[in-house]
């Protein structure tokens, strides 16, 4: 009964104030659409980031028509090294599967090819202790030698920038949605603490017929919740417009896009996210309520 | 049942009630006479805690002010309907809501609201006028809407401050045997008011303030 009213009540309130009401419902949708940008970009980047080799790894790329003895006899060879965790044989059928899989939706950069272009490789994991640059780069120096061995393929550096990108990325990250969502519950704390204001006079009316503090809360985080909640719902329409933004016209221009990710889940996090921080937003700008 | 021992107020060191020491029985209608600044306003407000006692204890029905809780304030003024002075009316809601206000904030369902506001509103005259908004009521129309307001929850004890202040003779005979009504089914009353025609005849007891002392008591 009284939440029923407490709902009327709230929407009453927010349609007499609809220009700031609709004010901050946009800036909380511009906030919660840049924390989903940012969500996305580093979604992205982890994505590419766990396809590439990491920090332990050596490729050793075989020469063309090897025989089935000779890879056995490589592979015995660097078994026998002390400095060396596990290997690998990856066949140039195994390889080309592989980036049609990470293709996927691309397949067709691969077309015209009728000879298999990639080479056999042997993936060589380092033990922890002989990751410092130095070894790294003198155990590929050494394997390189090895007969049969076309080249070493030693990733350290670009999986060094990779691993630091997507480091300060997560930090970045971090910031922005600390730093937005503060922004969010600012703009709900502000707006409800102005519709609180307008109803200063009523509400020691209220306390004085018997309110509760409950009863005289709800409505203004109600209100709070509301704003949040379209606030998200008008995010999730930019997020959606961003998408096929960059689905459909962007790529045609950038075909690289193509191969982004969008994971469309993530959006029924912002009305939730949206009504939290409004809420928080509203619980701060009642404050202590004395009867 | 409405209890004060000595009890007193004070604003800024002035003494506004002084050693104040006086019971109204379960089922009585008193009232409460004395001039201007006599502290009749301040004396009502102890008892709903718009204002707190300095000294001294105040018994309404079951509740002890002295040792009230913080969560029985809401229910000790649920039980009493105030008419206040200076009204105290929602300008942004209508007549119709203003009166249900004080039944929503009990919890009672909207169906039920619907009738007992009307039957509320019928026993001031002012059915006719549940859709206007207090702005556009006239003085002795916006005081009997804060009547309905304080009586359609039935309460326990009944305080009315000054409630025929802005009311033409007819009217005030109107609201006190409306109150004498109330006072049948058991609903305890205290009226301050400096008018001496609304309890002249009545038999009822008047209690007398000036300056912030009981100075005695008459019957009407
Ligand atoms: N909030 C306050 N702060 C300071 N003084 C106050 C306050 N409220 C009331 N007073 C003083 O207390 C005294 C009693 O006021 P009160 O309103 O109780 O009088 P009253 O008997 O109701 O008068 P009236 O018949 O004019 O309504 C007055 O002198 C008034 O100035
Ligand atoms: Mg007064």
């Amino acid at each position: 009964m009284t939440l029923a009213y407490s709902f009327k009540s709230a929407f009453q309130s927010l349609c007499r104030e609809k220009w700031i009401n609709i004010l901050s419902m946009l800036t909380v949708a511009s906030s919660l659409l840049i924390i989903t940008l940012t969500a996305f970009f580093l979604y992205n980047v982890e994505l590419v980031a766990s396809h590439l080799p990491d920090r332990f790894s050596l490729v050793a790329y075989l020469n063309d028509n090897i025989s089935q003895e000779e890879i056995q006899g490589i592979v015995d060879t660097l078994k026998r090294r002390d400095d060396i965790a596990a290997l690998k044989y990856i066949s140039k059928d195994d390889a080309i599967k592989e980036l049609k899989q990470t293709l996927k939706d691309t397949r067709y950069i691969l077309e015209g090819l009728n000879e298999n272009p990639l080479s056999s490789s042997i993936e060589i994991r380092l033990k922890r202790d002989f990751v410092t640059s130095a070894s790294a780069k003198r155990i590929s120096e050494e394997i390189k030698k090895v007969s049969g061995i076309d080249d070493v393929y030693y990733g350290e550096k670009v999986a060094e920038a990779i691993y630091l990108l997507k480091k300060s990325l997560q930090n970045m990250s971090i910031i922005i949605f600390i730093t937005i969502s503060t922004g969010v519950v600012f703009v709900a704390y502000s707006t409800v603490k102005i519709l609180f204001y307008r109803r200063k006079e009523e509400i020691e009316i209220i306390k004085l017929l018997g309110a509760t503090k409950g009863f005289i809360r709800m409505p203004f985080l109600i209100e709070g919740g509301t704003i949040g909640f379209f606030g998200g719902i008008l995010g999730i329409i930019g997020a959606l417009l961003f998408y096929l933004a960059i689905t459909y016209r962007l790529s045609m221009v950038i075909p690289m896009l193509k191969t982004l990710v969008f994971p469309l889940e993530i959006l029924i996090l912002l009305p939730i996210t949206g009504i939290a921080l409004g809420i928080v937003g509203s619980v701060i700008a009642i404050g202590r309520l004395k009867l | 049942m409405i209890a004060f021992q000595n009890v007193s107020k004070y604003y800024e060191h002035q003494g506004v009630l002084k050693n104040i020491t006086f019971s109204v029985q379960k089922g009585e209608m008193a009232f409460l006479t004395g001039p201007s600044g006599a502290g009749k306003s301040t004396l009502l407000k102890l008892m709903y805690l718009a204002e707190w006692p300095d000294e001294g204890d105040i018994v309404i029905e079951d509740f002890h002010l002295q040792s009230l809780k913080p969560p029985e304030i809401p229910l000790l003024r649920r039980s009493i309907g105030v008419v206040f002075q200076d009204f105290k009316l929602i300008n942004n809601l209508t007549v119709f809501d203003n009166v249900a206000m004080a039944l929503r904030i009990k919890g009672v369902g909207e169906k039920e609201i619907k009738n007992l506001v009307s039957v509320a509103l019928k026993k001031v005259h002012l059915r006719h006028l549940s859709d206007s908004y207090p702005r556009s009521l006239s003085g002795g129309e916006q005081q009997r809407v804060v009547i309905a307001r304080a009586i359609v929850t039935e309460p326990l004890v009944l305080l009315a401050d000054e409630p025929t202040g802005n009311l033409d003779p007819n009217t005030s005979i109107d609201i006190i045997k409306l109150f004498e009504e109330i006072n049948l089914q058991g609903t305890t009353i205290l009226i301050a008011t400096h008018n001496r025609e609304l309890f002249r005849n009545t038999g009822r007891r008047v209690l007398k303030l000036d300056g912030g002392n009981l100075v005695g008591e008459e019957v009407g």
